[in-house]
């Protein structure tokens, strides 16, 4: 995620364009194998950017495997759709990338691999424990994280000097400062309601103790409308409702209205600093960046927005030569720095030795200077280590965002579209065989 | 009775060697016919059946190895539980009940209207309401899709230089935005064929009927509509089947606006339950419910005008 840059990249999971998925039935090839060099040959799948750069860092210093790229499409454009065409014909890639969201998904669907015995005991202490406990499910490690993605509030540091405003540290403080700004500015908001966010607002959520999928004792249980949630979802839904924030959908008029200033915050993952930069390098030192407001002054919960993963797949012929890439794709320095070749990220390694890498070579005049860096690690480790994904996460965010998307319209609130979401998720896991038990909130 | 059935025995038994050659020229004749009606109908079918009562099958967790078994009914429950899917059968209720009546009223006007005079530009006017049919449902959605964005679109902005507001892609008017796309589409369509229906109309009886005093208005209604209930019901059964099977034109505009979800209708409910869902029970349950519904449809309105002429008959 991180790297892929764009922020329609994190929402490009909710939002899926379906058409795409039916026609990309032909993709690349993945096979596995010895080849005529000696070496054993993996494959892999990513369409995280700089990953070209990362194969051939890899290649250049294994004489015993070699990696196989293909770059894809994300996931939302198609990417998942391309590959499980491809492991339904018996041919996925050894190792591809899958976001946070989706792993419980494709370990269902029999595509992602039981990596628990493959995975080093040294790799799996070097990952920080919160970001190892979201691909872990029922005990059983199904992915090895790559970036871990703590909330944060990116800010305008400019115009909130100019009228004194202080950083909101509660989201008391926040709704505060939004009816301000609301009042004294000429149509800025202090932010927007992403009516095709629902990644935004499960972090949210998380932050919050929301728990909407559990798997536990041998059942999911399914709970999207538990009390954590519905005090999120209320209180975005007084926002909208007193004009404090815009609701939109995250797009160009989005993007356009936060290069004219209007917009003074996004609350979004730590990758979505280096989105930023890209996307607006004129608005160089305008931006900070600092916690996402809490609950409760003092507290110390977050989310994660955004983060990707890499998988092993079932049908991999060359598990342990592809889980040394693996490995090595996420914990060694070189790896990070190829990665960053590619162009600025900003993205959270969930190994320690490589945030230094990547606070190197971050340029953090952007940011005025500010370490950012230091904040993301603080951060990171507030991030909740007992959230689960749902088994069949896009369409279910689907659902809610198809909902959220009604609330201007009609007399539905927020709380309206996340029923509805565990409405159009139950059926669905049922028709799995999957054993569901429904919290109702 | 015995007597026919000897004489006819004794008939066939005279022309067997003559039929022989026939009956496999007809064999030969119709082959075509099965093959591609067993390929693309038989074979789908059998193939939705069985995958709504056999297949992929993850329990507890759905963590295991999933496999292939028999699940019996339960994709047809979690079908029947699932609001979305209650809410697309209940879009294409409302649906139908705007667009069917619109589309046969307007086709049979536009089919009286030729029929009754305006000679000289008849061609041409059945060439410019067929045209439309012969443009493809997703190039028409595009066309449309232009036509409904704000922003772009010359209609929102003349209407907005009459100081009239409409967002055609809201929640409140996409109703009659798509409804507006189907008609467009498939009122030349029809009212073509109500047209050639009315040209078989005997002339003696519309003479008849002048010559008793009615005008072209009671003419039309009283003896050309009668005579043409027949293609009436075909349009009728023809709109009915197109809106349970209503797809491309929301699939199109639910890119451009979040008052089209991924749900909609029930064929995209379908397509999404394979494709995004990655869950073929249930697509598949989901697509004999409908095949079954439309079924169960086409013949209640089959069955409701024959008997309807049944009884005017006698």
């Amino acid at each position: 995620m991180s790297g892929r840059i764009s922020r329609r990249g994190a929402l490009g999971l909710g939002l899926s364009l379906p058409v795409l998925g039916g026609l990309s039935g032909c993709g690349p090839v993945g096979t596995s194998g010895v080849a005529r060099s000696g070496k054993t040959q993996v494959t892999f799948w990513s369409s995280i950017r700089g990953s070209h750069e990362v194969v051939k860092a890899f290649n250049e210093t294994h004489d015993d495997v070699e990696v196989v790229f293909n770059q894809i499409p994300t996931g939302g454009e198609g990417g998942y759709a391309i590959l499980r065409n491809a492991a339904r014909a018996g041919n996925a890639p050894d190792v591809v990338t899958l976001e946070y969201p989706q792993v419980p998904g494709f370990v269902i669907d029999g595509i992602a691999a039981d990596i628990s015995d493959l995975m080093g005991q040294d790799l799996q202490e070097k990952i920080q424990p919160e970001a190892l406990a979201r691909t872990t499910y029922d005990g059983r490690i199904y992915s090895v994280p790559n970036d871990l993605e703590p909330m944060l509030l990116h800010y305008r540091s400019d115009v909130f000097a100019d009228r004194g405003y202080e950083v909101p540290t509660t989201w008391d403080e926040f709704a505060e400062l939004g009816r301000r700004i609301r009042d004294e500015g000429e149509g800025e908001r202090i932010a927007i309601f992403p009516t095709n966010g629902g990644t935004y607002f499960a972090g949210w959520c998380q932050q919050a103790g929301g728990q909407w999928f559990e798997a536990r004792d041998g059942a999911w249980h399914v709970g999207l409308a538990d009390e954590p949630t519905r005090r999120v979802a209320e209180f975005w839904q007084r926002l909208i409702d007193d004009d404090v924030v815009a609701l939109m959908p995250d797009g160009q008029e989005f993007d356009a209205m936060l290069s004219r200033g209007q917009i003074l915050t996004r609350l979004s993952g730590a990758w979505d600093a280096g989105a930023q930069m890209s996307a607006r390098p004129g608005q160089s030192g305008q931006w900070g960046i600092a916690p996402l407001p809490q609950w409760e002054a003092g507290a110390g919960s977050l989310g994660d927005h955004g983060g990707s993963t890499f998988a092993l797949t079932s049908d991999s012929r060359e598990p342990e030569a592809a889980m040394e890439f693996l490995s090595w794709q996420v914990s060694h320095p070189d790896s990070m720095r190829a990665r960053l070749s590619a162009g600025t990220s900003s993205m959270f390694p969930v190994v320690e030795e490589l945030v230094g890498v990547a606070r190197e070579t971050f340029d953090e005049s952007y940011y005025g200077g500010q370490d950012i860096y230091s904040l993301f690690a603080q951060e990171a480790a507030k991030v909740r280590d007992d959230w689960n994904w749902g088994p069949r996460m896009t369409s279910t965010l689907n659902v809610m965002q198809d909902n959220f998307a009604r609330v201007p319209a009609t007399d539905e609130t927020l709380v309206d579209a996340v029923r509805a979401a565990e409405a159009g998720t139950i059926p669905d896991l049922r028709a799995l065989g999957l054993t569901v038990e429904e919290q109702k909130g | 009775m015995s007597a026919t059935t000897m004489t006819r025995d004794a008939a066939s038994d005279t022309v067997t060697a003559g039929r022989r050659p026939r009956a496999r020229a007809c064999a030969l004749l119709m082959t075509p016919f099965f093959v591609l009606m067993a390929v693309v109908f038989i074979a789908p079918l059998v193939t939705a059946v069985w995958l709504s009562f056999f297949t992929q099958d993850n329990a507890g967790l759905g963590f295991g190895e999933p496999e292939q078994a028999f699940v019996g009914l339960r994709s047809y429950a979690a079908v029947f539980t699932d609001p979305t899917f209650m809410n697309s059968l209940a879009l294409i209720l409302v649906f139908c009940l705007v667009y069917i009546p619109v589309v046969t009223v307007g086709a049979l006007l536009l089919a009286l209207l030729l029929d009754t005079g305006v000679a000289r530009l008849r061609p041409f006017l059945q060439l410019g309401l067929f045209l439309p049919h012969a443009v493809p449902g997703i190039i028409a959605a595009i066309i449309w899709l232009y036509l409904y964005t704000p922003g772009i679109s010359p209609i929102t902005r003349a209407l907005a230089g009459l100081d009239l507001e409409v967002n055609f892609l809201g929640v409140s008017m996409v109703i009659p935005a798509i409804v507006n796309i189907a008609v467009w589409t498939s009122l030349g369509y029809y009212s073509v064929i109500f047209y050639a229906a009315l040209q078989a109309v005997p002339r003696e009886v519309l003479e008849a009927a002048r010559v008793d005093g009615a005008g072209a208005v009671l003419t039309s209604v009283l003896v050309k509509i009668p005579m043409i209930r027949s293609s009436v019901v075909m349009v009728l059964l023809f709109s009915m089947i197109w809106t349970l099977q209503l797809f491309t034109e929301p699939m199109l505009l639910s890119q451009a606006t979040p008052a089209i979800n991924s749900r909609f209708s029930p064929s995209m409910y379908i397509y999404d339950a394979a494709f995004t869902r990655n869950n073929y029970g249930l697509a598949a349950a989901a697509s004999v419910v409908l095949m079954v519904a439309t079924m169960l449809l086409s013949y209640g309105m089959t069955r409701l005008t024959g008997r309807l002429q049944r009884q005017e008959a006698s």
